[in-house]
């Protein structure tokens, strides 16, 4: 059979394996306040509590106590304009509980970008402003090279 | 170089340093050039560029020092050629990698969509999604081929064109069932729904009517193409215009009024 084709389920064991599995798990802010040890994912939609769950174990190696899943109804909008209607795809989304002592705080990736854009921006505005001068060093003798005078 | 790659991986699993982002940086890097044979020693792998295996939530996100680039510089995906003399194991820990990568990339846009920033190099996703769907076509393969060894079939889903609801060709593909075709009265049912009835007969007329005005404007079109070609340049070469133009009559167009220029033609020259 081919690698995206799976026979019916049949009981008993042994089950079959997923090779190569497609789902995909993000890992998202949680909107509301969440107890340090539960996670959010935005999870493939097909993907059910036992594949959340064996994914992380498996793959992630992470210790797994519970998980919860719902699907989140997408964003439904009227265009001000022409009044027809769009919506956002569905979202499952996945609460894991991972053990008591574990805790996970979602990191905050933008703090330093701001700074490092200051920086950047700083040393644009210098070689902009050497620039300027060079221009009117040379304003009255035009077509001379920067290293004939000091 | 491949060899020496799938070395480096082994090796370094050994050694507990596992570089997710490694296997999606190009599989040719210089570092990854050096011989097998130096790799054997502890101290080649220290110079390895590694980094620690991250066995928790944070293998969801970026490295650190990404944060707050606005670039992140990597090679290219993997090829179906570099994939198809890599072993079935190798290919399942890469299929692992890639998995993970995505992962990575796909909370990292999430994130940054939500806090309206722009996600540094979107086009990694991509390279990832190319490299996988090479993966899968590479196994694939393989499949085809070990079915068509034991069983003289290629092992691929059967598929058989259908007629859908709508009385237009689809091609279905099969699937199993629990129960037996004539067991089966839920599908019995769905079968009766058929297509037939004025509306859909209508329906059928337009669309096929639709059908035959694209093919026939797009006939035109590259008829008028070669007269007005065949006007503004008279000597052109028939031969290329048979070429790029398999459907229309070229011979036969050569006489047209339109195909005469502007001028008087020189007769008797």
């Amino acid at each position: 059979m081919s690698t995206r084709w799976y026979p019916i389920y049949q009981r008993g064991n042994p089950q079959l394996r997923v090779f190569l599995p497609n789902f995909w798990m993000k890992l998202i802010r949680p909107t509301e306040e969440q107890p340090p040890n539960v996670v959010t994912f935005s999870v493939s939609m097909e993907m059910t509590k036992y594949d959340v769950r064996s994914y992380l174990e498996k793959i992630y190696k992470l210790p797994v106590v519970d998980v919860r899943t719902r699907i989140a109804l997408g964003e439904t909008k009227k265009d001000q304009t022409y009044g027809y209607i769009t919506k956002k795809d569905d979202v499952k989304l996945a609460y894991v509980t991972l053990p008591r002592e574990e805790s996970f705080v979602f990191p905050d990736f933008f703090s330093e970008k701001a700074e490092k854009q200051a920086k950047e921006e700083k040393s644009l505005d210098e070689s902009k402003e050497g620039f300027r001068r060079f221009l009117d060093r040379n304003k009255k003798r035009p077509g001379t090279p920067g290293w004939f005078s000091i | 170089m491949s060899s020496t790659l799938i070395k480096c991986f082994n090796l370094a699993k050994a050694a507990g340093n596992v570089t997710v982002r490694r296997f999606l940086a190009g599989p040719m890097q210089s570092w990854q050039a050096c011989s097998a044979l130096a790799l054997q020693t502890p101290l080649a792998q220290m110079q390895m560029h590694t980094s620690p295996v991250r066995r928790d939530l944070m293998e969801f996100f970026d490295d650190k020092k990404n944060w707050s680039e606005t670039e992140v510089k990597v090679g290219r995906a993997w090829r179906t050629e570099e994939l198809r003399i890599k072993s079935n194991k190798d290919l399942h820990q890469l299929w692992f990698v890639l998995l993970k990568e995505r992962n990575m990339l796909m909370t990292m846009e999430h994130e940054c969509n939500d806090k309206m920033e722009t996600f540094p190099s979107p086009e990694r996703i991509d390279k990832v999604k190319i490299s996988m769907e090479n993966l899968e076509t590479v196994v694939r393969e393989r499949n085809k081929a070990y079915h068509l060894l034991e069983t003289g079939e290629t092992g691929e889903r059967p598929q058989k064109p259908v007629q859908n609801a709508l009385g237009l060709k689809i091609n279905y593909k099969t699937c199993e069932h629990a129960l037996p075709p004539f067991m089966n009265l839920k599908w019995i049912k769905s079968r009766n729904i058929g297509f037939g009835g004025r509306a859909v007969n209508r329906f059928l007329l337009k669309y096929r009517e639709k059908l035959y005005n694209a093919k026939r404007k797009a006939k035109n079109r590259s008829r008028n193409e070669v007269m007005m070609i065949l006007r503004r340049n008279p000597n052109f070469d028939l031969g290329v215009l048979r070429r790029q133009f398999p459907d229309v009559d070229v011979e036969k167009l050569r006489n047209e009024d339109k195909v005469r220029g502007h001028y008087v033609p020189k007769v008797g020259v």
